[in-house]
């Protein structure tokens, strides 16, 4: 067994079938359900801050507005966590077979029942701070025990079973009321009757976790998971993001908190979006410097070819075609670009970011807009992050141009030999 | 007509793909409907009437739960080679397909 086949049999194939365990493919569906929301919402903090001088009109009556303006953000990014559950919840029970819709419900449920109403001014008011980032991991948790739930309950058959004859609508709502007994008793007597702040305790014990994701190492293991797993031809986004994405929606929340807040320093440095706009740029493994040192200095004929179909995609950051067609995959020459690229541009933009040379990111712009408009929009409109984009884009040209020259003088040499063999048999 | 389903991690890269196998199949005179989706979307796109299913090679972790699917609404599914996935890929792309469904 060679030693590539020894890594994908023994490290990559196994680790990339641990990322499709219920529970975690459940979370991954639930977190992903909700990007829309999070997406959108992220935005009215663009238009509740403009990138505009202070002075300008738009700038002014920006400042006026903020509380209204920031009330759609309020209601959708701020409160990710109670659509995160919803969405966990259901694809929880999607997997079991069992009803979707109960099992969404019971997570929301379970959720609330974390978090005590308080009595304002003779009216029920509900704390939001834990339906937002604050709330994520207590929701995976509480969602994940109700599903369980609602399973035992169905496969041990404790459910009250009605008459034939009952409509099934009527009997299934019937069928959900002691799972959703059980999960209320049990989630009012940690709240209520025990007077436990979920929420507390889970912070304590995920805070070290939280910690070690926003620095260098925490930020440098996932980017070279990821390039690890595309080096077998394997998604290492879809891989790594499960376990990973939980911590990164957290950054993302309580930067897009603070920045809510006016304020300009963000406590976090890397959510997903410090991935996406600094170090995926043209896709995994920051290809776009490939790509273009592919249509520019390629003597292959072939290589040409894959790098002006390539193109398109690699600006809105797909780059399967030049993963599999240059190819990458399994191609020691440019696995090594491909791993220290985004290694180097990691370690620049996490300096750049934790030095306020740029901006940290808190809005989520859609992953397939170009990079310097991405990056634009995801830093609340700072040019220096375009100009931090740019940099690693030659960064990307520069590390990749070695290997390809290269490996394009062999397969130019190889056309070559072709080429000659074929006029040989037309000759003869 | 022929209709088949690619399935890659979110449908937008095997959408690249797509037209190469249409062309391909254009090119053989073969009419041909190709669609790309997410493994997420797939059970919902199951049951439209599918004559083959195609993973795409960076979800091949996923090739047994979409094979476990596709096996449910018995559509044949195969992977694609990492080679066929290429703009570039088209010729190889359909002969899989043709092997898949033995034609």
């Amino acid at each position: 067994m060679s030693f590539v086949d020894f890594l994908e049999k023994k490290l990559s194939g196994p680790m990339a079938k641990i990322s499709e365990q219920r529970h975690l493919r459940a979370i991954r569906d639930g977190v992903i359900s909700a990007l829309p929301f999070i997406i959108v919402g992220s935005f009215f903090l663009i238009l509740a801050f403009p990138p505009v001088p202070k002075d300008w009109a738009l700038a002014l009556w920006a400042k006026k507005h903020i509380f209204e303006i920031l009330i759609p953000y309020r209601l959708t990014m701020f409160i990710m966590t109670l659509y995160i559950s919803f969405g966990l919840g259901y694809n929880l029970a999607k997997s079991y077979k069992l009803d979707p819709l109960s099992g969404g419900q019971l997570s929301v449920a379970a959720l609330l029942l974390t978090i005590t109403p308080q009595l304002v001014k003779g009216q029920f008011m509900l704390p939001m701070t834990n339906l937002g980032g604050h709330g994520l991991f207590v929701a995976m948790l509480v969602s994940i025990v109700s599903v369980e739930i609602l399973r035992f309950c169905k496969t041990k058959r404790i459910t009250i079973k009605m008459p034939e004859q009952v409509p099934s609508s009527v009997s299934r709502s019937f069928e959900a009321l002691i799972p959703v007994a059980i999960v209320i008793l049990l989630m009012s007597l940690v709240t209520v009757v025990f007077g436990v702040d979920l929420h507390h305790v889970v912070e304590q014990v995920v805070s070290p976790f939280v910690k070690a994701g926003d620095s260098i190492f925490g930020v440098l293991v996932p980017v070279i998971l990821i390039v690890f797993f595309w080096s077998f031809g394997i998604h290492g986004d879809s891989v790594v993001g499960p376990v990973a994405r939980p911590l990164w929606e957290v950054y993302l929340a309580k930067n897009a908190e603070v920045a809510a807040t006016g304020s300009q320093n963000l406590p976090y440095t890397a959510p997903e979006t410090f991935f996406q706009w600094f170090i995926w740029i043209g896709g995994s493994g920051a290809t776009l410097g490939l790509v273009l040192a592919m249509i520019f200095f390629s003597r292959s004929k072939y290589l040409k070819a894959v790098g002006r179909t390539g193109v398109i995609p690699g600006i809105f950051n797909i780059n399967e075609p030049i993963v599999f067609g240059a190819p990458i995959v399994l191609n020691p020459l440019l696995i090594i670009p491909f791993v220290i690229t985004p290694i180097v541009t990691t370690i620049l933009s996490y300096v750049a970011t934790t030095t306020g040379l740029v901006s940290a990111t808190y809005i989520m712009p859609p992953w397939t807009l170009p990079a310097p408009i991405g990056a634009y929009l995801a830093t609340g409109g700072d040019w220096r992050a375009v100009v931090l984009v740019v940099i690693n884009i030659a960064i990307s040209f520069v590390i990749y141009f070695p290997f390809f020259k290269i490996y394009d003088h062999k397969m130019a040499k190889m056309e070559q030999s072709e080429q000659a063999d074929s006029g040989t048999t037309l000759s003869m | 007509m022929m209709k088949v389903l690619f399935v890659c991690s979110g449908g937008m890269s095997s959408a690249i793909v797509v037209s190469a196998l249409k062309k391909e199949a254009e090119k053989q005179g073969m009419e041909m409907e190709v669609l790309a989706t997410g493994t997420g979307e797939l059970e919902n796109e199951v049951d439209n009437g599918w004559d083959a299913i195609m993973v795409a090679p960076q979800v091949r972790h996923r090739l047994d739960s979409v094979k476990k699917i596709a096996d449910e609404a018995s559509i044949p599914c195969g992977p694609i080679p990492p080679q066929a996935y290429t703009p570039l890929g088209g010729p190889l792309l359909l002969q899989k397909l043709k092997e898949l469904l033995n034609m």
